[in-house]
């Protein structure tokens, strides 16, 4: 008889006590919806500013180098019900905008300063309309991200959009923009991704050494805490987990894509990996791995570096212009770089960007040979007792009869 | 491969946790034993790892013996596994374990019936399943047992005794379940009223197989198939349904399905997983 000598110490709870509490910790600051952190932080010292930013990317520089904390409001999820916000929207748009009006109208946000809507869709945009209708923050600004990737008519244009938000800003606390201050910013964000990047890195030949829903909540808990402190927090977490920790099980590897805006509530997330799936890549919080690689912060211009950073080393998206270098190449290239064993398409209902680019995304992967599924979602959806049976579908098909 | 190594199968189901111990190589199968338990508002995770334990014990082996623990069913419950199979995909294989010509399966379960076409390697080709509803299930034909005062182990074997079956008005559990009290009140004998839910659930049982064109052998497993008057049942409405009842077939093992199809998926991947790691040297 052939013996297994492995030592089984996988089981659910297994992990060093230092991850569990870093974990634990940066989930709190996740989902806390009033953003008691951000508010402290703001509450400390004179002149500093809270700037509310919608998915999917924001150059957050920008406001760390004016005294400002840029917070992600990923919505309400399904940790908010929603009373008032389904008289703002109708039934067939999709969830987060109901939740983030709710949040707005409720207080969550009292002490924000202004508020960024990057451009992704109309529903955003008009999210930015009802902000400034009701007169939420001290601005509601809707930032248009260039769709010409020429630096001189896109780039152009970008800086001046960039410099927009920096004069409404300025108006609130004061404070000058210097370029000493922010390529400073931009090195301390250029750190965070590279530490995200890393933890990706090890997730992809490791995957059993910190949950899909655990990277969730790292990545997350960085939306709404200084980057300084959330640079120490992926530092230790990265010490955690170089350490050879856990068992592999037997699971697919899987690459989630179109979950960019709208979350999935984390139940969802657990549900893949529960069903026999290891998230190997995802674009939960795209915004926070937006540009690939550094953006420069030694030039005497670092607008024009976050903007050159912007129009060149863009990762893919469905809000991005794509002509030239098509996001459906760039996903297999993903998928191969990851060497996942296949890919889930989760869009949120209703999502028209995310869905508009399914057709694509399937039609490249056919050609390619890996194989797929579909499924849409809502933030606060309750029931996944069928999108468990396709994973799970999904997943033995791979292990078995691949 | 044919090397025999150890695996085990774990089912953990809504009322009972299954477990086989299983002797695998690519060319031979065997049962080494086997083990069923109810939860009975215990701790399924606890329940899991006992069941787990006590094969070993009983079988003299340890953990490290095991090649590959694959569950099915509520697999987060089982603490040890090496991989997770989903349940139609493990009562498949079990069920042409059972019968190796087998087309179709019906899994039975507590909560939910699933009718399953499969090939010749155990590949689910397509399948139908009930509702939430819990009146397809066999959770369903516990509660009513409850009712009426039966062990769940007589409810068959009272079933047989029925000569006027009197079937629920509705096909809501809990509209079934008041019709129960009612007849109850009206005198119906206890061996008709089984009848009518076993004929009401076989019902159901028809129109799914008749929903994948099933003609072929259709094994019955899940915890229902244990039920004799269950099984006879579902050959009656069969009969009546055009269907041959001959194909129909249930085995003493047809509740370990599950657990049987998980053991055998485990040693297939173990020995998989084993020759890509020596492909990849």
């Amino acid at each position: 008889m052939l013996m297994n000598n492995n030592v089984r110490n996988s089981q659910p709870g297994f992990k060093m006590s230092k991850l569990k509490e870093l974990t634990d910790k940066c989930e709190h600051l996740a989902f806390d919806l009033n953003f008691n952190a951000a508010k402290k932080w703001k509450a400390e010292k004179e002149n500093r500013v809270l700037v509310g930013y919608m998915p999917i990317y924001f150059p957050r520089e920008i406001i760390h180098a004016v005294d400002g904390l840029p917070v992600g409001i990923m919505g309400g999820g399904d940790r908010k019900q929603i009373v008032i916000g389904d008289a703002y929207y109708q039934s067939y748009i999709c969830h987060i905008p109901r939740g983030i009006i709710e949040m707005a109208l409720s207080g969550h946000f009292t002490n924000f300063d202004g508020f960024v809507f990057p451009a992704i869709c109309d529903v955003i945009r008009n999210l930015s309309g009802m902000f400034q209708m009701s007169n939420i923050g001290k601005f509601a600004k809707y930032i248009d991200f260039p769709q010409d990737f020429n630096s001189d008519i896109g780039g152009e244009f970008y800086i001046q959009e960039m410099n927009s938000v920096l004069s409404k800003i300025k108006e609130i606390n004061e404070v000058e923009l210097t370029t000493e201050r922010l390529n400073h910013s931009i090195g301390l964000y250029n750190k965070n991704r590279q530490l995200i990047e890393e933890i990706y890195d090890i997730k992809q030949a490791f995957p059993w050494r910190l949950t899909a829903v655990e990277t969730y909540h790292i990545v997350r808990a960085g939306m709404v805490i200084p980057v300084e402190e959330h640079n120490r927090i992926l530092e230790e977490v990265l010490y955690e987990i170089r350490q050879d920790i856990g068992e592999p099980l037997d699971k697919i590897k899987v690459v989630i894509t179109g979950a960019f805006c709208e979350q999935p509530p984390v139940s969802l997330i657990k549900t893949i990996e529960l069903a026999g799936c290891y998230i190997v890549d995802d674009d939960f919080m795209l915004g926070s791995r937006w540009i690939q690689g550094d953006v420069d912060n030694t030039t005497d211009n670092p607008l024009k570096a976050l903007s050159e950073a912007y129009l060149n080393f863009s990762t893919f998206s469905s809000s991005v212009y794509d002509i030239g270098n098509p996001k459906s190449k760039r996903l297999i290239n993903l998928i191969k770089r990851r060497e996942a064993d296949g890919v889930i398409f989760a869009a949120p209902s209703f999502c028209d960007p995310a869905l508009l680019d399914n057709p694509t995304y399937n039609k490249e992967c056919d050609k390619a040979g890996i194989r797929y599924i579909n499924f849409q979602y809502h933030e606060n959806i309750g029931q996944f007792k069928v999108i468990k049976e396709q994973v799970g579908a999904f997943s033995d098909s791979i292990k078995l009869w691949a | 491969m044919n090397e025999s190594i150890y695996t085990m199968g774990i089912d953990v189901g809504s009322s009972y946790i299954k477990t086989v111990l299983m002797n695998y190589s690519d060319t031979a199968i065997q049962i080494l034993d086997k083990h069923i338990e109810k939860i009975r508002k215990r701790n399924p995770a606890t329940v899991a790892e006992e069941s787990i334990n006590y094969l070993l014990e009983k079988n003299k082996l340890t953990h490290e013996h095991i090649a590959y623990l694959a569950s099915t069913g509520e697999g987060e419950m089982v603490a040890r596994k090496k991989g997770h199979f989903y349940s139609m995909t493990t009562h498949a294989r079990g069920a042409l374990y059972l019968y190796p010509t087998a087309d179709y399966v019906v899994d039975m379960g507590a909560l939910y019936v699933k009718a399953i076409k499969i090939d010749h390697q155990g590949k689910v080709m397509d399948y139908k399943m009930t509702g939430q509803c819990a009146s397809g299930s066999g959770q369903f034909i516990e509660n009513i047992s409850r009712y009426l005062g039966l062990a769940i182990s007589e409810v068959g074997d009272m079933s047989l005794k029925s000569t006027h079956p009197e079937t629920p008005s509705g096909i809501c559990a809990v509209l079934a379940e008041t019709d129960v009290i009612n007849m109850v009140s009206r005198g119906i004998s206890t061996p008709d009223i089984v009848k009518g839910i076993h004929i009401s659930i076989s019902n159901r049982v028809i129109k799914l197989l008749n929903s994948l064109n099933a003609n072929g052998t259709i094994v019955l497993t899940g915890g229902m198939a244990s039920n004799t008057g269950m099984v006879q049942t579902v050959k009656e409405l069969a009969e009546k349904a055009n269907m041959n009842p001959e194909n129909i077939v249930a085995f003493d093992d047809s509740i370990f399905a599950g657990a049987i199809g998980a053991a055998i998926w485990g040693g297939f991947r173990h020995n998989k997983l084993k020759l890509k790691a020596m492909a990849e040297k």
